[in-house]
């Protein structure tokens, strides 16, 4: 017995790494379809874009690279067919150095396409990928044009109808930020606090907790925090719109709602892991305790 | 008979729309007249640097409900008229951020409505104009929207200025125990005795973030200790100018601890500016060099825990430290020790145990004594419906 | 052709980093405590600037682009882009020396090198022949596109990936209920790992029945979850926020001031 107790103690790391693996790889190929329920702060951030008028721009900011993309391109992704859904029109940036502005130009692309009826530079546009975010953030403030003179085909944006009435970031109605690291963040503490500009935030779940104080103090128009929150806007977007319900059912490219089936597993793994760990202990100490 | 009845006819005809018109004889309704904005003022945007003039006025009473606000601005010499903007009733302001300072502008404000089903003006009409005086925008001495943090960055400033004067003259000051600080010897001789080099990671974060400054502080320390042990001290870096910084503190250390023999170039190395490359070759480093002793002390993003989990694979005694409340937990969970916030950047005073600078760690602790005092104030305030407290702290 | 710009801002700015600096090394040659202090200067210097641009809103100090302060921002892209070549070069003088004297690991300085020169070598191309280092206008991949595309991006996202493996290995061994606060943060994580996904269900997927009640548990679970994340974690979550800025803040007090120097390698009576 107490050998068992010392070998679940000291369980050899690979076996953790063995189940992680299979918990992933096997909802991943065998899709369960559980339910997800909305948090808070997903739907205010829904709310938020829903209370817009059509016509009305946004700025969609992508702020992540290729490690976070399973995370912040399906946020990023459900914002965009939201506002197009909404004839709002999109202003896409890139202000993430690494990777970000393939990323950008790939769901630009695939998102167009899905919306035939939309035109580049009258209900959408790419401006591509600027250095010095906060500089840059401080000279949205100012001037679009400034910041950003040309969309990322080398249009200058005083041509492209989608900026008639939008000189700067403050005629813009919300920023929504996929972020990974600190850029969300400057989002909040420059372009909100200087500004007035509402931000809706996207971070990885590993962030996520952070910006609960933003919420709180109402720094936040809402957050879309991790998988999870990617997966609850995906069902709201789904809900109101039925284009987006039976796109979402329907496609076999990978979606947040997937992603879910797996994090839920592997949830369920490490709880498991935690318990054999914590009996395990209980039980040595107990017998440490008799002997 | 024939001209009677025709000149009846006539008058009839002359007669009835009249009649029908107006069965009382009064005359039709004039149309409504669209009213003018009141108290229309264009002056210099306050606080900013310039190329900004600000448009104020008021919204008059019985606004038709598809009211619009025009702008338009003329300047001189040709002073014709140019519209500016459209602006919604209700909202009162406006910012030309299309001016330019050196020159004169003046402002025309007017109603136009827009003549919809609900409305009862004229389709288009537009009320008289409202012209403001010349104004010319420049850049101004002091954002005063921001005079509160100006207050409380003197206030700030002071304190901690006046806790180093104290420190100075000699009174013994208590900063409690950080125990991941006191393990730094400690963990250093451990390497030491297996000889075992100790390798220290400095961040992935660039030279112009305060964390990477308090890094290579405690990083001067740690090469200090290195150099008197005679321990091999390996600083991979992320950020080419963190590696610049890194490799001159290291040898500036080991000058100063006379022992510049011991240094060597590749002490102080650079990988890689990609995150995850740089990720993995640190990892790699550890598995196979197995170094004694593991800092991780600066801003970490998403590899913080797949450093401090490897490191801890191979047991070395680890002590980390990050300013990032989203990377802490994973450092308690896989690090020996771990400096958590504050205790980051209080650790140079802490290691050198210089007064002066041991003051300004006090002086930090009264500025947030003091702070914790605004907010027990702001909750009360706020529990009883008082708000302009937290509205005075409020800052833009 | 047009005159040279000499606007304050610009000429302060040339004459504290540009002018002072070597002002300060000449002088440094003859008097080592001038060489000492320069750095120090130039920290109040590159300090100070930015935050009396934060209160003073004039042209030559906070203008987006004639300004002190952005310009300055500038100065430190330029400079790290300056700082990158001597990062490349110490990155192939290390891995050269370690393939050549066959150090510990040396195999994987030759892969370094070999990545390093190839990627390399097609940016150049890209330069070289005007193609870029995105997709060609026929849509198909340059060179350093395709293997960034193919190479790079999944390296990226397997590195990432290993973060789920460790994690779960962290949490195996650091969520033990040894002592009181140990065991809070135990019951905290599970009750948030549980509540933010749909656990319940998962459990009784195998059990039908039990499903109606496993939705509304998991409901409840859900509101705990939230309130966790609003309440407790929020409050603490803002506590170190407001004491690490306060830190910094410090911190950066002393730097600026020339107070705090051991980031300079420099101790007592340095």
């Amino acid at each position: 017995m107490a050998g068992l107790l010392d070998k679940l103690l000291k369980i050899d790391r690979r076996w953790i790494f063995f189940f992680v693996a299979l918990s992933v790889t096997v909802p991943i190929l065998v899709p369960l379809g559980l339910p997800i329920s909305t948090t808070s702060a997903t739907q205010m951030a829904f709310d938020f874009v829903e209370a817009l008028e059509p016509g009305d721009v946004v700025l969609l900011s992508f702020d992540y690279g290729p490690s976070s993309a399973p995370e912040n391109d399906p946020m990023a992704e459900g914002f965009m067919r939201h506002c197009l859904s909404r004839d709002l029109r999109v202003v896409v940036c890139v202000l993430y150095p690494l990777g970000a502005l393939g990323l950008a130009n790939n769901v630009v692309a695939r998102i167009g396409h899905e919306f035939p009826n939309k035109v580049y530079g009258t209900d959408y546009v790419n401006l591509g990928y600027k250095d010095g975010d906060r500089a840059v953030m401080r000279r949205l403030g100012d001037s679009i044009a400034d910041a950003f003179p040309t969309d990322v085909n080398g249009r200058p944006i005083a041509d492209l109808p989608i900026f008639h009435g939008v000189r700067s970031i403050r005629q813009v109605k919300v920023v929504f930020t996929a972020a990974t690291g600190l850029i969300g963040e400057w989002w909040i503490t420059l372009v909100h606090a200087q500004f007035g500009t509402p931000v809706i935030i996207g971070p990885t779940a590993v962030s996520a907790p952070k910006y609960y104080a933003y919420i709180s103090s109402g720094q936040l128009a809402g957050m879309l925090g991790g998988m999870k929150g990617a997966a609850e806007y995906e069902q709201l977007i789904g809900k109101k719109y039925p284009v987006l319900g039976n796109y979402y059912k329907g496609t076999r490219l990978f979606t947040a709602v997937k992603g879910m089936d797996a994090q839920t597993a592997i949830h369920f793994v490490i709880i498991v892991f935690i318990l054999i760990g914590n009996v395990a202990f209980f039980a040595s100490r107990l017998r440490q305790g008799r002997s | 008979m024939k001209l009677a009845a025709g000149l009846s006819l006539l008058a009839l005809l002359v007669a009835a729309p009249v009649a029908v018109a107006t069965p009382t004889g009064t005359l039709p309704p004039a149309p409504p007249e669209v009213p003018a904005p009141l108290a229309f003022t264009a002056v210099d945007r306050p606080g900013d640097s310039g190329d900004a003039i600000l448009l104020t006025w008021g919204d008059p009473p019985d606004l038709p409900a598809d009211a619009v606000i025009e702008i338009r601005r003329a300047q001189p010499p040709a002073d014709e008229w140019t519209d500016l903007a459209k602006v919604k009733p209700g909202v009162g302001q406006y910012v030309d951020t299309t001016a330019r300072d050196g020159n004169v502008y003046r402002y025309e404000v007017r109603v136009r409505s827009a003549g919809t089903a609900d409305s009862t003006g004229i389709a288009g009409a537009v009320g008289p104009p409202v012209v403001s005086d010349p104004a010319a925008s420049h850049d101004n001495w002091f954002r005063a929207e921001r005079t509160n943090s100006f207050i409380a960055m003197g206030l700030f400033t002071g304190i901690i200025l006046v806790s180093i004067q104290v420190a100075r003259s000699g009174r013994p000051l208590f900063i409690r125990k950080i125990a991941g600080l006191n393990a730094v010897d400690e963990a250093i001789g451990r390497a030491t005795e297996l000889g075992r080099k100790v390798l220290y990671v400095p961040g992935i974060a660039s030279v112009n973030d305060i964390q990477t400054v308090a890094s290579l502080a405690i990083l001067g320390h740690i090469a200090r200790a290195s150099a008197r042990y005679g321990t091999d001290l390996d600083c991979p870096n992320r950020d080419p100018l963190t590696f610049v910084s890194a490799r001159e503190t290291v040898r500036s250390a080991f000058l100063a601890e006379g022992r510049p023999d011991l240094f060597r170039e590749e002490m102080v190395n650079y990988i890689t500016y990609d995150q995850f490359a740089y990720t993995a070759a640190v990892s790699g480093r550890m598995v196979r060099e197995k170094p004694a002793a593991n800092f991780l002390i600066g801003h970490f993003f998403a590899e913080a825990l797949i450093m401090a989990e490897t490191g801890q694979s191979t047991g070395a005694i680890q002590i980390a430290g990050t300013a990032d409340p989203a990377q802490l937990p994973f450092f308690v969970a896989a690090c020996d020790y771990t400096l958590i916030g504050e205790e980051l950047f209080a650790a140079g005073a802490y290691l050198s145990r210089e007064p002066v600078l041991l003051g300004s760690i006090r002086g930090q602790d009264l500025a947030k004594a003091l702070l914790l005092l605004f907010g027990i104030v702001g909750i009360v305030a706020a529990t009883f419906g008082i708000t302009w407290f937290a509205t005075v702290l409020n800052t833009r | 052709m047009s005159g040279l710009d000499l606007s304050f801002g610009k000429v302060a700015l040339f004459l504290c980093f540009g002018l002072l600096p070597i002002a300060g090394f000449l002088l440094g040659l003859r008097a080592p405590s001038i060489r000492r202090q320069g750095p120090i200067i130039l920290a109040f210097l590159a300090g100070i600037i930015p935050i009396l641009s934060i209160y003073i809103p004039k042209r030559f100090l906070a203008h987006p682009e004639m300004g002190m302060s952005p310009r300055l921002d500038q100065y430190l892209i330029i400079v790290a882009g300056f700082a990158l070549p001597l990062g490349i070069v110490n990155v192939i003088q290390n891995s050269s020396r370690k393939a050549i004297r066959r150090e510990t690991g040396w195999p994987f300085a030759v892969v370094l090198l070999v990545g390093l020169f190839v990627m390399g070598s097609f940016g150049i191309y890209g330069a070289w022949t005007g193609e870029g280092i995105g997709f060609r206008v026929d849509g198909t991949s340059t060179p350093f596109k395709w293997m960034e595309e193919n190479c790079f991006k999944p390296l990226q996202s397997t590195i990432f990936a290993l973060l789920a493996f460790f994690m779960a290995s962290a949490a195996f061994r650091a969520f033990r209920a040894r002592n009181a606060e140990a065991t809070i943060l135990l019951v905290a994580g599970v009750l948030v790992m549980m509540g933010r996904v749909p656990l319940l269900e998962f459990i009784a997927t195998p059990f039908p029945p039990l499903m109606p009640a496993a939705a509304a548990a998991s409901q409840w679970l859900g509101k705990l979850t939230e309130w966790i994340m609003d309440v407790p974690n929020s409050a603490a979550q803002s506590g170190i926020i407001i004491g690490a800025a306060l830190g910094a803040a410090a911190m950066a007090i002393r730097v600026i001031l020339g107070i705090e120097r051991s980031y300079l390698g420099l101790g007592k009576g340095d």
